[in-house]
């Protein structure tokens, strides 16, 4: 009897203690992310819901998320502005030499570091990018984005010491020279791995400066709770003006996004395919609130030209034109996205209004699957159509596909789900017939979805294709410099591939969200470039 | 207490030879299994050339046993390694935090579950025969069988937005009202279970021969139960603690995924899709280190309440 | 988490004589109970569709009419569509029979198979293939099982539904998804038989010294044969309440993987799928029947199962009156 009391006496001990520890210790007691119901922003916060960055270190970003926040916090020579051109950021002006290979940018003398103030020379530059194609940084991206500079491959092998192509020849000129007149090239430094860091930070600490970096953007870190919260100051030494809105805060833990909007948790949210019927009718409190844009990017079924039964082309549009993706936009994608009719998606230059993909017309179909050489649905091998999901988000469409596919044409296609990890290996290893997939454009110009793609010597060719007069469009592109003849042969080139029917190209993206009214010039940013800083909020 | 220190040394001595076979079959098995973490690292762009170069520096191109070998020695030096998914993350700072507010969780989980539980079996027991029991029972026996994957959701729809009570989702400590909605969801199946137990012990105990004869000695009825009834009711209510440890824990799992709560079930779930390797095995170390010592914990507890248990252990055990 | 375990008081196995007697009666107490039995009369009805899923639902689960989601009640579909407009009411039935496929393989494969028979072999035979058979129990006991099973499932998940001979057998014997099923059955299995097996061998090892089977051994009956003629009839009892009383918890693991979304794969439909996209709280607030309907089977099903337990244990434990 005593020892059980005094055993019970220790447990009830034990629990004040871990009770009492629990409320005041622990780093992470977070500041509370807005009340249950309360007002709105208070002064000038906006209050965001996002997914954790997977790394702030420009040099690794791969991922839009992470790549969303970089953009913010740091800069670089140009930047996308919001017409969706290039535009000047550190470099405020570039001269490029008569043979298009050599660049030259004069950078703006009022840059500095964020906290230290330390002023940003054509040396950080070339710093930074030296950095990206260090091997010991680990960088999986630095051949795409920097591999066209001359040197560059040498410091990725580690056969030179530094980038030959860079040179800082004052401490506000920069002088990049490329391996050939490719007129890409400037969009390319728009993206984060060609960003600016601060050479002495990293040296300082080599663990942990991404936590608090040093970047030169319109937003610095003031706190990042890895799974909590993420939240942005505005940099007042901002060199093209402090933007307006002081804090903006991300809630990163998941939950109902649009339930936490509704409960004034936050200002602006997601709105999804369960909700928009809600939000775009007219007597909802929220379609005031509505807000969409189109996203440069574009989904796809892929097919694995050199993979019975998809290495007949008949066999391609068969299966392209069975499928009535008008009606599955409608039906199940509630008119969210725009059904795509080309590989460019709308906003990109080179856009193709008038391409043409075939549409629905399942005789026709059924038609051309009779006259391939597999005769008909029942010469076909099995068909599996792979794409990412775990089985509890299994794609809506792809499942109306397969049943379209089984009315229409009399083709059984299983679907096979995987996760990410393993999609992507197999995708590589090409062992897929046909799966789902998307594509988003990383900087505006055809050359990154095209090229990237189609190029038959392209590591990321996933669909096989080889067409050696695709080739040749796409090669001479590259170095095209009249703008317009430069579009032009890009057009042909698509032209050419959706006749060829490697892809039967589905939606284009398209955003939406609500947005609370107070906040004002939000803009829904069709490829990852920094906004924050357009954004006004009335009090 | 003769007979427990031998035992608990030899319990203990198995722990970690059980830790390696676990450390080594979850090894094993994410090593064997398709996906690579450096390629979801890579994102859009593939390029087999990096992704090799890469792969040899994170010395994930050797022979298992010797990265199995590497990786146990650094874990004998503390060091659970780096993230893959979290670039230049050690695993230990990812981890913690979240451990922490999973811990919470289940600290206020388990605090409702016996703090309700308890005193509702001891009211049901001590109505037996009237209506309340069986009532009490029934509903009990519903809300325990209500799965968290069901009660979330409709939870939220009334305490959220239709009486805006609790926020929607998120996290803000202990002391917060985000802690509410997930904590309730994990206890109720809990509470059911642990009222019963309390309930079925205490009709036994109510029936011994002690509570006659304190009856018969003339103390009060309050006395009686507080003293001897309830007590010795406990009994069964600490292996119980073990059980609810495992069922918690799965509950935390789908309450942190549809609540927003920033815990290890939403980094688990992120970490196997990720195949971040060294996430998944210092999480399943953990949580196999925890399950471990609980029911180490449990043992000893019971045999210091019942000295009789002893014997029957060394028996069988 | 699915382990095949239950808590009985050691007095209930006759040691003089053993026979069925006592279950039989326990059996016939049991079915006296009103609530026990409407739980069985779910059970059972769920089991019955689950078996005959094909004869039973109205639709097949891929049927769909876009020109009809999201509905509600109606003539032709009782219990509405859901997004793809497939009938809902089709979709639970077929949905069961992924729950009864998973959770009888389960038990056979890990409750009775792996459970009785190490059970059996290590509280017989004692020795080092007891510790052996032991200290695997703790290490399967200890790793936690949803976790691993997730792993398991989303690692090793695809490698195996790839594998030729199952493959081969999912066209042979015309299941849709076989694969998928071996996948989820197996890795539950590897879970569930660790609280079974101890059970069961400490039934054995209390056996081992009656007068009963030392005669017998004295009479030169082999090994084999006293574990088959002697102990298993006696386990009989005990392995028929554990597993009846676990096939809820396997049911509810099955559910809770294929939510994660490594269960059986779409389009073979499962409650957790169902759950899963019924449950999304902007869903619910705009389609509440896609959430309610499987939600109230399940929950029902677990309900009887914890009646069933109930009841179990209020008749084979004869003091608790």
């Amino acid at each position: 009897m005593k020892r059980l009391g005094a055993v019970a006496a220790l447990l009830l001990g034990l629990l004040v203690v871990a009770s009492i520890v629990a409320c005041g210790g622990g780093s992470d007691s977070s500041e509370d992310v807005g009340d249950a119901g309360g007002n709105g922003a208070s002064g000038s916060t906006l209050r965001m819901v996002g997914n954790d960055p997977l790394t702030l270190d420009p040099a690794l970003v791969t991922d839009a998320v992470s790549a969303s926040y970089i953009v913010e916090i740091y800069s670089g020579l140009v930047t996308i502005g919001q017409d969706l051109k290039i535009a000047p950021d550190i470099a405020k002006s570039w001269d490029v030499s008569p043979d298009g290979r050599t660049y030259t940018f004069h950078l703006r003398e009022d840059v500095v570091f964020q906290q230290t103030y330390r002023q940003v020379t054509a040396e950080d530059f070339k710093y930074s990018m030296e950095r990206t194609a260090n091997p010991d940084t680990v960088s999986t991206v630095a051949e795409a984005y920097l591999g066209d500079i001359v040197g560059v491959k040498e410091m990725i092998n580690g056969t030179a010491s530094e980038i030959s192509g860079i040179e800082a020849v004052d401490d506000f000129t920069l002088r990049i020279t490329i391996d050939d007149a490719k007129p890409y090239f400037i969009a390319k430094m728009a993206c984060p791995t060609a960003f600016v860091v601060d050479k002495t930070q990293i040296e300082d600490d080599r663990r942990n400066w991404t936590k608090k970096p040093h970047g030169t953007g319109p937003y610095q870190v003031k706190q990042w709770k890895l799974g909590e919260s993420l939240t942005l100051q505005a940099n007042q030494r901002y060199y093209a003006g402090v933007p307006a809105v002081k804090t903006v805060e991300f809630v990163l833990s998941g939950g109902s996004r649009l339930t936490m909007y509704e409960d004034d948790e936050v200002d602006v949210a997601g709105v999804s395919v369960n909700d928009i019927e809600r939000v775009l009718d007219s007597s909802d409190p929220l379609h005031s609130e509505y807000l969409s844009a189109d996203m440069m990017s574009v989904s796809y079924l892929g097919f694995n030209t050199q993979k019975a039964p998809f290495d007949d082309p008949k066999v391609r549009q068969a299966f392209g034109m069975a499928v009535d993706r008008e009606k599955i936009v409608e039906v199940v994608l509630k008119d969210m996205v725009p059904v795509a009719h080309s590989v460019l998606p709308p906003g990109l230059p080179g856009y193709n209004a008038g391409a043409t993909v075939a549409t629905f017309d399942p005789e026709k179909a059924k038609q051309l699957l009779a006259e391939s050489s597999y005769g008909g649905p029942s010469g076909l091998p099995k068909v599996t159509l792979s794409q990412v999901g775990a089985g509890a988000t299994a794609g809506d469409d792809t499942q109306a596909m397969v049943e379209m596919w089984k009315k229409n044409l009399g083709v059984e296609v299983e679907i096979q789900q995987t996760d990410q990890a393993t999609f992507w290996q197999d995708l590589d290893k090409k062992s897929y017939q046909m799966f789902a997939a998307g594509w988003v454009m990383d900087y505006p110009d055809p050359e990154d979805i095209l090229d990237i793609l189609f190029n038959s010597k392209s590591h990321q060719n996933n669909t096989g294709y080889n067409n050696p007069e695709v080739d040749r469009l796409l090669i001479q592109a590259r170095t095209e410099q009249d703008s317009s003849k430069r579009m032009a042969l890009y057009q042909q080139a698509e032209e050419l591939i959706l006749a060829d029917a490697p892809w039967i190209p589905l939606y284009y993206g398209r955003d939406h969200v609500v947005v609370k009214p107070y906040v004002k010039d939000f803009m829904l940013p069709p490829v990852v470039m920094p906004y924050l800083k357009y954004v006004t909020i009335d009090e | 207490m003769q007979g427990l220190l031998p035992y608990l040394v030899r319990r203990l001595l198995w722990v970690p030879v059980i830790l390696l076979a676990v450390s080594f079959i979850a090894f094993a098995i994410t090593r064997f299994g398709p996906g690579d973490p450096v390629r979801v690292a890579m994102g859009q762009y593939s390029d087999p050339v990096v992704l090799e170069r890469v792969r040899h520096e994170e010395g994930l191109d050797k022979p298992l046993l010797q990265q199995y070998g590497i990786y146990v020695k650094n874990l004998a030096h503390g060091k659970l390694g780096e993230s893959f998914t979290y670039r230049n993350r050690d695993v230990s700072e990812v981890i913690f935090p979240k451990i922490w507010v999973s811990a919470r969780l289940g600290l206020v989980a388990m605090l409702i579950v016996f703090a309700v539980g308890v005193p509702l079996g001891v009211f049901a027991a001590l109505r037996q025969g009237t209506w309340a029991d069986p009532l009490s029972i029934s509903t009990l026996l519903v809300f325990q069988s209500i799965p968290v994957l069901i009660s979330v959701p409709l939870m939220q729809i009334v305490l959220v937005l239709k009486l805006h009570w609790l926020p929607a989702a998120g996290w803000g400590g202990i002391l917060d009202t985000h802690i509410v909605m997930p904590a309730l969801a994990i206890s109720l199946p809990g509470i059911a279970g642990v009222a019963r137990l309390t309930r079925a012990t205490m009709l036994s105990v109510l029936r011994e021969d002690y509570v006659r004869t304190a009856r018969a000695k003339g103390l009060g009825e309050f006395t009686v139960i507080t003293r001897h009834v309830v007590r010795n009711s406990l009994l069964p209510l600490v292996t119980v603690v073990g059980i609810s440890l495992a069922t918690l824990v799965e509950g935390a799992f789908f309450a942190e995924m549809l609540l927003g709560v920033p815990g290890i079930g939403q980094l688990a779930f992120q970490a196997v899709n990720g195949r971040d390797y060294n996430i998944i095995l210092a999480l399943i170390l953990i949580l196999t280190t925890t399950f471990i010592i609980a029911s180490i914990a449990i043992d000893i507890a019971y045999t210091i309440i019942d000295p009789r248990v002893r014997y029957e252990r060394r028996e069988i055990g | 988490m699915a382990s095949v375990d239950y808590v009985l008081g050691e007095d209930e196995v006759d040691r003089e004589r053993p026979s069925r007697g006592p279950f039989a009666l326990a059996m016939r107490r049991l079915l006296r109970k009103k609530i026990a039995v409407a739980a069985l009369i779910f059970i059972g009805v769920f089991y019955f569709c689950g078996l005959f899923a094909p004869v039973v639902a109205p639709h097949s689960f891929t049927d769909q009419d876009l020109d009809a989601v999201l509905q509600g009640p109606s003539l032709a579909h009782p219990l509405g569509t859901d997004k793809l407009g497939r009938d809902l009411m089709s979709r639970v039935i077929w949905a069961s029979r992924t729950t009864v496929v998973v959770t009888v393989a389960t038990l056979v494969t890990g409750g009775l198979v792996l459970a009785v028979g190490l059970g059996l072999l290590a509280g017989y035979v004692g020795g080092r293939v007891d510790t052996a058979i032991m200290r695997l129990g703790d290490v399967f006991f200890a790793l936690p099982g949803l976790p691993m099973l997730i792993m398991i499932n989303a690692t090793l998940g695809g490698r195996i539904r790839g594998m030729g001979w199952l493959q081969a057998m999912e066209d042979g014997l015309r299941i849709n998804g076989f694969p998928d099923y071996v996948v989820v059955f197996g890795a539950l299995s590897l879970f569930a038989w660790v609280g079974g097996a101890r059970l069961i061998r400490s039934q054995v090892l209390a056996l081992r010294e009656t007068e009963y089977v030392t005669a017998a051994k004295a009479m030169g009956a082999s090994t084999a044969r006293i574990i088959v003629h002697h102990l298993l009839p006696n386990v009989a009892n005990i392995v028929i309440v554990s597993l009846s009383v676990s096939l809820g918890a396997i049911a509810g693991t099955e559910i809770a993987l294929s939510w994660f979304g490594v269960g059986v794969q779409p389009p073979n439909p499962s409650f957790g799928v169902m759950l899963y996209e019924g449950g999304n709280i902007r869903t619910l607030q705009a389609n509440p029947h896609l959430l309610l309907v499987p939600g109230a089977v399940v929950a029902g099903l677990i309900f009887s199962f914890n009646l069933l337990g109930d009841a179990l244990t209020d008749v084979l434990t004869p003091h608790a009156r």
